[in-house]
């Protein structure tokens, strides 16, 4: 210890330890000096004796030196102020460099800021390391908000019993609501929370304007406090910011409540599903503002609610797991559950909260890995450059060799210029990351939102914080080690005969080697990246032109209500030309095993009603329609697709077949059965899982058939469309007033066809950028390698010049030289994308499975060929300054180059 | 060269510049260099440069402690004194040093 704060004062102050060095040594050779007189020798050779008594002054002081400090930073320190003189010698190469490096580091740290900001950055309450999220795993392994449901008992059983936690609050899941405004005649849409008194004051969160709820726990469950909190997003829209909307009375679906305080503009809700609350109401007022449930709020059965908890000081997230898992297990018992409480987590809370979901993880994955060949595409550039630029600094690492420099010196010294240089690239690489990734997800964001109606992502936080900068500083730091460790090794580890001499053609040749290895993974993983660009490009321009297959225009998916006395009410409608009830078309799709016989296979499935497929538009092909009896009793008959038809009984008549299905229990206590099914209709093939394709196979049931309550009211209207949806409004207010705040009609053609199209958007044009990004990188790399192979030649081009060669055989031996490891490059990349190709391929092999070319094959020539012949015109064209570099050679001035 | 020369193994020229200090009382480097030549009849013999390292070691730990002072002949010079911790030291590493050697001693007897 003492030992180190003695070395570390003296690396901050070595003049001192310096001085008083010089002096204690000059003092000693006195004496020696002073001995030798004594015995008789002049005053010079005294002093040659006493050095020589002594021994290397200078060997001692650097002994010296070495025991008093740290002599690794002083080192570090002097290959630093070296490594910044020398990029700073060198502008050109810097500059370009650094920005390879910027670009890979860039889109990185971009992808990284943006997964920091959804599922890494705590929730904005007040210390927020101590707030976490409860979370139960259930028996059936489902995964979804049902994960992050309780029941009021369970909330209040818990907030009294555990002792981990210092405050525990409940806030239901959000619940549409039409909010009166006094002084705005319109009803608007509103979404909310209804949440437990102590919400705002456990969370840390003190209202802009007014105050929040009294915390009464005894009142909660009384109902006393008609109030209400506001988004702050909501107050700016529907009360223009007024301070003077404390203390008036807004009406959310008719329950009237006052108006007590405005929460943050920073305070995004604490919602699992990242939505900006527009009120908070007390829980209390549940049934009234949320009328209409199977179940009262305070039944153990109704888990509405979501947990978050603040732990107290000093107590670990899995104590505290432990013991709410306890706690709720001893509540638990004695009460049968659906479906089991497994096990239960507590997790620190985050924007997306369910960001550890495998799915999401997978997606993140899979991203981080695309983004990361692009860095790798940009190092093996640098390594190139530092290569060519080592060509030129050979002769001064063979004198450093040649003076006693250990190769563990210079290839630390080498090793911190490219360090240096990566830090460089990773903080433009960060500046441009800081820039773009709020533009880009916002972006991003305005081609989705329109399709996730209630969500508002600009609240996202993306500012960089401690994590990105880490990451930034990691992904630098070993991409510099990266680029850098090969040259190192390469140049510090010739022979000194071979570096001091100027010309040593073997060694450069095999440094060659190297550079054209790299070239060539350059050229394999742009091919790749360019491939499956190629690809989803090819998508992206099918999926712009997609046709479901039936009409999509004047369709409307209604949601919030499945009553049959609605859908009768709509039929008498003028301006509905047909209504029904059945699955939502083009939005995801349920897929079970069909038995036909003793042969077993997948197909897509759903539901409908009589009158289903004409108001689709999806004409029947055989057979005959559901009837209203089958629909509503739910008769053992199905209709079946074309492709269905084809596939499950090949070449005979489908109607009047049978085949077999398990339907799942309506909960766990239920086994599932099998169930035969007579088919008596035959419907046209159509998209209708997904815009991507065709489904393979698909069987109708009508509504009642299966457990499932998977149906909605599906329309198509005529006339005006205006009027037709006030119509329907209108007659869903009459019918029953409570459906209102849930009702949304949604234009098939606006929203789950446009949803489908923008992904392939968004992927396509992705694809592409990180595509060109990477040949734009490769095609530098090209570049270097030949206009370097040409300057190695550039003896030997002269004499073949001279000797008469034709430039043509001189052009094809040097570019060819150049380009080769460019076209083996090209055919590992072929070969790993069409490996990479046929497996995706693979998973069509499920019916329900997207198919992200719509159609493309997986080997599409035009993709690859086109790939194939980007690339090498990439390459000649790179190729083409060195080479007539190669072809001006003047074989004088060539000849007398050494 | 005569070939009976000693090399000073690593760690134990602290110790033998301990004791040194520890028997002749506060002695400057090149006093120091002079007594161990002297001790070792020339089986040891060192530049005395090399001296400086384990100087320095022994002061940042503490055991010695350096001042500045005059000479008989009136040359300045920086003596080193031992210190209580480095007695300390000393004979915790002098038990250590004999334990060692009688180690050696006996396995290289028994082989003989």
């Amino acid at each position: 210890m003492r030992r180190l704060w003695a070395k570390f004062l003296n690396l901050i102050l070595p003049s001192r330890a310096e001085r008083e060095m010089e002096r204690e040594m000059r003092a000693h050779l006195a004496l020696i000096t002073d001995k030798f007189i004594r015995q008789g020798m002049s005053n010079e050779d005294a002093e040659l004796a006493a050095r020589r008594a002594y021994g290397g002054i200078d060997q001692a002081s650097e002994l010296h030196r070495q025991e008093r400090s740290f002599p690794w930073v002083e080192q570090s320190w002097k290959d630093l102020r070296f490594a910044v003189r020398g990029l700073a010698g060198n502008p050109g190469f810097t500059a370009l460099a650094a920005i390879t490096l910027a670009l890979g580091i860039g889109v990185n740290a971009t992808l990284f800021a943006t997964y920091n900001a959804v599922a890494l950055k705590p929730l904005p309450v007040a210390d927020p390391s101590r707030v976490v999220r409860l979370q139960r795993q259930l028996e059936s392994g489902s995964h979804g908000d049902i994960n992050y449901g309780f029941a009021y008992p369970e909330y209040q059983y818990l907030r009294d019993h555990a002792s981990a936690f210092a405050g525990m609050v409940a806030a239901s899941f959000p619940v549409p609501a039409l909010a009166a405004i006094p002084g705005s005649i319109a009803r608007q849409r509103a979404r909310g929370e209804l949440v437990s008194t102590n919400y705002f004051a456990d969370l840390g969160i003190s209202p802009v304007l007014g105050r929040t709820f009294l915390q009464r726990n005894a009142a909660e469950e009384a109902g006393q406090d008609r109030v209400v909190v506001l988004g702050y997003g909501f107050w700016k829209r529907a009360l223009f910011g007024e301070p003077g909307a404390l203390g008036r009375v807004i009406q959310l679906n008719g329950v009237a409540l006052t108006i007590i305080g405005v929460a943050p503009e920073s305070f995004t809700g604490a919602n699992v599903y990242p939505q900006e609350p527009d009120f908070w109401a007390p829980l209390s007022l549940t049934a009234e503002i949320s009328p209409g449930q199977d179940l009262a709020w305070h039944d153990r059965g109704a888990r509405w609610f979501q947990i978050v908890g603040r732990l107290r000081p000093s107590v670990s997230l899995n104590s505290a797991r432990a013991e709410t898992e306890l706690l709720l297990r001893q509540f638990l018992t004695g009460y049968t559950e659906w479906d089991p409480t497994k096990s239960v987590t507590v997790k620190r809370t985050a924007y997306f909260g369910d960001a550890d979901d495998p799915r999401f993880q997978a997606f993140v994955a899979a991203m981080m890995l695309v983004f990361g060949l692009v860095l790798l595409v940009a190092c093996a550039n640098v390594a190139n450059m530092l290569l060519s630029r080592g060509a030129a600094r050979q002769r001064e690492i063979g004198i450093r060799l040649a003076l006693g420099g250990s190769r563990m010196r210079v290839i630390r010294l080498l090793l911190t210029e490219s360090l240096l240089l990566s830090l460089l690239g990773g903080a433009m690489g960060l500046t441009i990351a800081m820039s773009i990734s709020k533009v880009l997800y916002l972006g991003v964001l305005s081609v989705f939102s329109p399709f996730l109606p209630g969500v508002n992502f600009s609240d996202l936080n993306t500012s960089l914080d401690l994590r990105v900068f880490l990451y930034a500083l990691a992904l630098s730091a070993a991409s510099g080690l990266l680029f850098g460790v090969a040259p190192a090794l390469r140049f510090s580890g010739l022979g000194l005969t071979a570096a001091l001499k100027d010309e040593n053609s073997a060694f450069r040749f095999s440094r060659s080697r190297l550079r054209s290895c790299l070239v060539g993974a350059q050229s394999a993983v742009s091919m790749l990246l360019l491939i499956t660009a190629g690809l989803l490009t090819r998508g992206l321009l099918r999926s712009q032109v997609a046709d479901p297959g039936f009409d999509t225009r004047n369709l409307y998916l209604v949601f919030g209500s499945r009553d049959r006395g609605l859908v009768d009410k709509l039929k008498a409608l003028p301006s509905i030309q047909s209504v029904a009830l059945g699955s939502a078309p083009l939005t995801g799709t349920w897929t079970t095993e069909v038995r036909v016989g003793n042969a077993t296979s997948a197909t897509i499935a759903s539901l409908a009603s009589e009158n289903y497929f004409h108001t689709l538009g999806i004409s029947l092909r055989r057979g005959r329609d559901f009837t209203r009896q089958e629909a509503e009793r739910g008769g053992s008959v199905a209709i079946v697709s074309e492709s269905a038809a084809r596939r499950f009984f090949p070449g005979e008549e489908p109607l009047g077949k049978r085949f077999t299905i398990f339907i799942p229990g309506r909960n766990r206590l239920e086994k599932a059965k099998a169930e035969d099914f007579e088919v008596i209709g035959v419907t046209k093939d159509v998209r209708y899982s997904n815009l991507t394709r065709v489904d393979p196979a698909h069987i109708f049931f009508p509504i009642a058939s299966l457990s499932a309550t998977g149906e909605n009211i599906v329309i198509r209207i005529q006339g005006d469309r205006q009027r037709a949806l006030a119509a329907v409004q209108t007659e869903v207010e009459r019918f029953n007033s409570a459906v209102l705040p849930n009702l949304d009609v949604v234009s098939l053609d606006e929203g789950p066809l446009r949803a489908h199209k923008a992904l392939a958007k968004v992927a396509g044009i992705a694809a592409a950028i990180l595509a060109f990004l990477a040949l734009a990188l490769a095609g530098v790399g090209v570049y270097g390698v030949i206009g370097y192979l040409v300057n190695l030649r550039v003896k030997e081009i002269g004499i073949r010049v001279a000797l008469g060669a034709k430039s043509r055989a001189v052009l094809a031996s040097v570019v060819g030289q150049g380009l080769f490891p460019v076209f083996t490059g090209m055919v590992v990349g072929l070969t790993v994308a069409t490996a990479l190709s046929t497996l995706l391929h693979q998973t069509l092999v499920f019916p329900g499975s997207i198919d992200f070319l719509y159609g493309v094959p997986f080997y599409d020539p035009t993709a690859f060929l086109g790939a194939v012949a980007f690339v090498a015109v990439i390459a000649f064209l790179a190729s083409a300054a060195p080479a007539r570099r190669a072809l001006q050679v003047d074989p004088v001035i060539a000849l007398r180059y050494e | 060269m005569p070939s009976d020369r000693i090399q000073v193994l690593q760690g134990t020229l602290d110790l033998i510049v301990l004791r040194t200090l520890h028997s002749m009382g506060p002695q400057h480097a090149y006093a120091i260099a002079t007594r161990l030549e002297q001790v070792s009849e020339d089986l040891l013999r060192l530049n005395q440069g090399t001296l400086y390292p384990a100087l320095v070691r022994l002061e940042q730990q503490g055991w010695i402690k350096g001042a500045w002072k005059r000479t008989e002949s009136n040359r300045e010079a920086k003596y080193y004194t031992i210190t209580p911790a480095g007695k300390k030291a000393l004979e915790e590493e002098t038990e250590r040093w004999r334990r060692m050697s009688g180690l050696v001693n006996k396995l290289l007897g028994e082989e003989a």
